[in-house]
């Protein structure tokens, strides 16, 4: 009886692994590359992961693009651009002789197409919709002449139109299947074409042999090149060097710090960090709570953090200390607010005392009119998050601050904790290369305005930077919007965001754009083929 | 009989509905707090997905769903639960059925020879039972991914992606189970028949295998059906630790993201391949000891 049953378990189990073993044609030049996490969907229009851009990038052209090294707009799917001098038009000249991977032409009614799904309520765009701002309509002027038009100036709308989120796809495959099914069924006109989604397994890319209309920075394939690219997931952190060394992918994306500092010893692995623009790992503090209402308190706690010691413990070096509300690598960085609050708990204690806190009642934690000066900070699990904030613990005790960590789960519940208010500080940062995010921080009535601080003059700053179009005009707000935002203490910066890649030495010429995230893979060449 | 089946399964997604719930936030607030969107937006994008209707309508236009056989669509990515469940099933069936297979094994071998007085088999069971899972795989990735280079870490390559991660976890199972045959084991050890059995001059490898582990068997069905229960829940650890498909990841990245009809929709199928495993477990009972059967 039992050997009946443990041979129809043999068998069963034997049928089942049949069914999900895959034979595939083995491509010349093939890679697994890893993610490190599994979107919550992978449709660029509607999902709003960074991760999904991974592969996708490669998938989709988009009208312009950012040069990688200067950062500049480049032509894309568009040859030419103009903006009219009050900022509401923008049109688009449009490249000939473009097809999608299903060989439709791109033209300016597949532009249209895809302008008009994003913009469908029924579409539920997560990210997309949001980034083309005051966008309200288009014109077709020609089939290669697009305008775009806007309700009030909005300048970061190159930058949007230069990422994944509003890459073009294929108007026949977009009609051809619905919201839901497209993202297993992708076209672009870019360097790979989609080949398969298995959610919580693979998705496959495939070099598109057709590709002529690449932007400057995109090397024509040689030999080399790298053909097919298959795309893992690997949540665990704890089981992405692993998964490298042991040669299950030949890239993998954030390695802990700790796992990549051994792998540099490894002759077989280089590791690759990539400076991600965007907002620092950093603590926003709430201005309406005690003892953060108080100026002096919020400077006192920047003084007292040591940001080379976190960076040391936790980041193995391989981060640049923050300084400002925008990492170094993000445009319209100043470095005018570098070196501001540097590390002296001498200097804190001072602060502290000049606001009037004490240690009355000599416990070794200060107080103020009987009441002793706790700090609440909300602490998500990301990022090595926990692990900055343990020291930041320990180092606040040493000027006489107590400490409170409280860890929430998800993003969900640091959302909701945050609504809840009596916090001090939460941590919390978002990536991108155009600082127009500060708005969702730092204005009056932004959404994520979890300081609670209301300024008008940097409302106004804020406001006239997405709204002017001159760069250099823009660079003088952002460097102004830099000073008040330090000035006033409003966030504590920590480290600049790294992204730690490890690539075995067999593949070359990985380099990512213009946004830290997203890996070239055009240029991509695999050694020893 | 069936009542108790459907009462099993309104328990179970009853649980899920409201347990979830308990948690802060909901899916769509998280997912658009950095997008950009205005908390209008966000507002109508929740009313949009039934978020803002009182708990109980929503409770109730679920299990009517539920009833019809619709588990509804995940919240993030649109796609049907049932699709969802269906497309991640085999990778973890087949985890679950080897491991189940190594569990039986190990679990029959080092628990006979426990229950006849070997101590390391003994100490070995101690080992299965007690180390986690997290800890066991981890290990095993080392030496046989890393040091050794025999098997990959991840994934699902074959045959080959099964074997370390159905070992892993059938060890883990075998201790439960070797324990009870083990205890089964010793006590018939010197029971009246086996001494009849061995008078009779009958080799002792036979007086084992048909007289001694049969009748330590009976307990070890109901403990194998027990924890082909508890594989449900050590394949999501194996699945994430090993990085393979399955529903356990796909558990555990919707818990993480609140996408409430998912979790629903795999905790229901689970409690019903729950039911139909026990009850096979009840009739292979009967199969065994006549007792039952009369």
């Amino acid at each position: 009886m039992l050997l009946k049953v443990l041979r129809v378990i043999i068998l069963l189990a034997l049928m089942l692994n049949a069914c999900t073993t895959t034979s595939e044609a083995q491509s010349r030049h093939r890679i697994i590359y890893g993610l490190t996490l599994q979107p919550s969907g992978f449709d660029p229009h509607i999902h709003a992961s960074s991760e999904l851009g991974i592969p996708l990038r490669s998938v989709y052209d988009t009208l312009v693009y950012r040069d990688p090294t200067t950062g500049d707009f480049v032509a894309g799917l568009a040859s030419s651009w103009t903006v009219s001098p009050d900022g509401l038009n923008y049109t688009f000249i449009l490249k000939q002789g473009v097809t999608f991977h299903d060989g439709t032409t791109f033209n300016a009614q597949a532009v249209a197409a895809n302008l008009d799904r994003i913009t469908n309520p029924d579409t539920a765009s997560q990210k997309a919709i949001f980034m083309l701002g005051s966008y309200t309509s288009y014109e077709i002027v020609d089939d290669s002449t697009i305008r775009l038009i806007l309700s009030e100036p909005y300048s970061p709308l190159l930058d949007s139109l230069s990422q994944v989120y509003l890459g073009m796809a294929s108007p026949a495959a977009l009609s051809a299947f619905s919201n839901e099914r497209y993202q297993f069924n992708q076209v672009g006109t870019g360097p790979f074409q989609f080949v398969e989604y298995v959610p919580q397994d693979r998705l496959v890319i495939r070099r598109n042999l057709n590709y002529s209309w690449g932007p400057a920075f995109y090397n024509a394939p040689t030999s080399d090149s790298v053909d097919e690219i298959e795309f893992r997931f690997y949540t665990d952190p704890a089981t992405r060097a692993i998964a490298l060394e042991g040669g299950d992918v030949q890239v993998m994306g954030e390695l802990l710090p700790v796992d990549a500092r051994a792998l540099a010893v490894n002759q077989e692995i280089i590791l690759n960090p990539v400076n991600v623009p965007g907002q620092p790992l950093q603590f926003l503090m709430n201005t309406e709570q005690f003892p953060t209402d108080n100026l002096v308190v919020r400077r006192a706690l920047i003084t007292a953090t040591n940001r080379e010691a976190m960076i040391d413990a936790v980041f193995q070096r391989f981060s640049p200390i923050a300084w400002s509300p925008i990492a170094a690598s993000t445009r319209f960085y100043s470095s005018a607010v570098a070196g501001a609050y540097d590390y002296d708990p001498g200097q804190a204690r001072a602060l502290l005392e000049s606001a009037g806190y004490t240690d009355s009642d000599n416990n070794g934690y200060l107080d103020f009119g009987g009441s002793e000066l706790i700090l609440n900070v909300i602490v998500p699990p990301w990022g090595l998050i926990p692990d900055v904030a343990q020291l930041l613990q320990d180092q606040w005790r040493e000027v006489g601050l107590r400490v409170v960590l409280e860890t929430v789960p998800t993003r969900n519940a640091l959302v909701e904790r945050v609504n809840q208010g009596g916090y001090n500080l939460v941590a919390f940062y978002e990536f991108g290369s155009d600082p127009s995010f500060l708005n969702r921080y730092f204005t009056t009535d932004g959404v994520n305005n979890w300081t609670n601080f209301i300024d008008a003059d940097l409302d106004r700053v804020l406001r006239d930077a997405v709204v002017q179009s001159d760069a250099a005009a823009r660079g003088s707000l952002y460097a102004e919007a830099q000073r008040i935002i330090m000035d006033r203490a409003l966030i504590l910066p920590i480290r600049d965001y790294v992204n730690l890649n490890g690539v075995q030495s067999t593949i070359q010429n990985l380099t990512y754009d213009a946004y830290g995230w997203f890996p070239i893979l055009n240029n991509v060449t695999v050694s020893g083929g | 009989m069936i009542l108790r089946v459907i009462g099993v399964l309104w328990l179970a997604a009853t649980l899920a509905f409201f347990a979830l719930r308990l948690l802060p936030g909901d899916a769509i607030t998280a997912q658009l707090v950095d997008s950009g969107a205005s908390a209008a937006q966000i507002e109508s994008r929740r009313a949009a997905l039934g978020l803002d209707a009182p708990l109980f309508t929503q409770y109730t236009d679920w299990l009517v769903g539920v009833v019809s056989g619709d588990l509804g669509v995940s919240m993030l990515d649109g796609q049907p639960v049932n699709e969802i469940v269906a497309r991640q099933v085999v990778p973890t069936v087949s985890l679950a059925l080897a491991a189940l297979l190594v569990a039986i094994i190990a679990g029959l071998i080092l628990g006979s020879a426990a229950g006849l007085g070997s101590s390391s088999a003994r100490f070995a069971l101690n080992i299965a039972l007690s180390a986690p899972i997290y800890w066991t795989g981890t290990l095993a990735i080392w030496v046989f991914a890393l040091l050794l280079d025999w098997l990959p870490s991840s994934g699902d390559s074959g045959l080959t992606g099964l074997i370390l991660p159905s070992a892993v976890l059938g060890f883990h199972t075998a201790g439960a189970i070797g324990r009870v045959i083990a205890a089964g084991v010793a006590e018939t050890v010197n029971a009246d028949f086996v001494f009849t059995a061995r008078s009779k001059g009958l080799p002792e490898g036979l007086i084992v295998w048909r007289h001694i582990l049969r009748a330590s068997l009976l307990p070890a069905v109901s403990v194998i059906a027990l924890q082909a229960g508890f594989l449900l829940g050590g394949v999501v650890i194996t699945e994430t630790l090993f990085n393979r498909p399955g529903i356990g990841r796909v558990l555990l990245d919707a818990v993480m993201r609140q996408d409430y009809p998912v979790v629903q929709g795999i905790v229901v199928w689970t409690a019903a391949v729950y039911i139909i495993v026990n009850a096979a477990a009840d009739v292979i009972t009967r199969q065994l000891d006549p007792r039952v059967a009369a």
